[in-house]
């Protein structure tokens, strides 16, 4: 029971990482709306090399976590769908980044 | 691979990158180039004013063709971004320096003119061909852009290089329709690879209204 328990406190910060954003392509969507104001669909899927498929399920997750805000406009007569990080999604990036830096800084060598 | 995607700076650098990625910046530093190869060859028949004036009109027209490209080959394409505060900050800055350097350039400029014995010589050229490559290292610092200096070098080459021709062989119209001819025609040729490169890199996806495999319909 009591080794149980230290196992636990070990991985800690581990448990607390945020499966939403752990995913590798959600990272990368999240790390290149993190640098800039806002990009459009097309722009992140050049960026993320996704599919439109895989991008937009990956977008829906986001955007169901709050972490991302979808807006659909018009460009002349082009659809464009906009996608800009929430301040949620920019708190809950740099947390992901605490928490994942911490676990890495106590990896023995 | 997971650190390799959260490196935050890297990723913000890429994003710049690419408003640089389709060359058509790198044909309109050519043509830069072109002029300086072409209006010594009309200035015996037109004089030095119009010989470069006359160029006017189709500076206007190659810059409403980069933004009609821009806007309706390129966007499309690679999509659109909005930098963030911080890159626009530096790009503002950017322009402010080049502004209060070319502005200063104008006016030694004139003054040098007012000189009526004033002859290019190897030290003028070398000295113009400096202020031209200070402006291009600026430029591709802030724009994080390489190849600008390189057409900065080309630019330092292309006037020492044709005035030294002209003095050692007496080339006509100080050698520049040769020197500067080669340099635009390296540049503008890098624009189009880079161009034609983009165009085969990125296809036209698909309109956003009818995506082939997504799941977002909202």
């Amino acid at each position: 029971m009591t080794a149980k328990r230290e196992g636990t406190k070990e991985i800690h910060p581990l448990a607390e990482i945020d499966q939403v954003i752990h995913a590798p392509a959600r990272l990368m969507i999240l790390t290149y709306l993190y640098v800039v104001e806002n990009a459009d669909f097309i722009f992140l899927m050049r960026m993320t090399k996704l599919t439109w498929g895989n991008l937009s399920t990956h977008l829906s997750k986001l955007e169901s976590a709050g972490y991302v805000a979808v807006e659909k406009t018009f460009k002349g007569k082009r659809p464009q769908t906009i996608i800009y990080l929430t301040e949620q999604g920019r708190m809950a990036l740099r947390h992901y980044k605490n928490n994942l830096m911490q676990v890495l800084d106590e990896l023995p060598d | 691979m997971l650190l390799n995607t959260f490196s935050l700076k890297e990723a913000e650098r890429k994003v710049f990158r690419t408003t640089l990625l389709d060359g058509l910046w790198d044909i309109f530093i050519g043509a830069f180039f072109l002029q300086f190869g072409i209006a010594p060859l009309l200035s015996s028949r037109l004089g030095d004013f119009w010989s470069s004036a006359v160029f006017l009109p189709f500076w206007f027209f190659l810059l409403l063709l980069i933004w009609w490209a821009k806007k309706s080959v390129v966007v499309p394409r690679l999509g659109s971004v909005k930098f963030s505060a911080t890159r626009r900050a530096r790009l503002s800055k950017f322009t402010f320096i080049m502004l209060g350097i070319n502005i200063i350039s104008l006016i030694v400029g004139f003054f040098f003119a007012l000189q009526s014995d004033l002859t290019l010589g190897l030290f003028h050229s070398a000295a113009l061909g400096f202020m031209v490559l200070l402006l291009s290292s600026i430029a591709a610092h802030f724009l994080e852009c390489g190849r600008f200096f390189i057409y900065g070098c080309l630019f330092f080459l292309s006037i020492w290089v044709g005035e030294w021709l002209f003095i050692q062989y007496k080339i006509p119209h100080h050698g520049f329709p040769i020197t500067f001819g080669i340099s635009a025609g390296i540049i503008i040729l890098t624009g189009l690879t880079l161009f034609i490169r983009m165009l085969r890199q990125y296809p036209l996806p698909e309109t956003e209204s009818q995506p082939k495999d997504s799941s977002y319909d909202r």
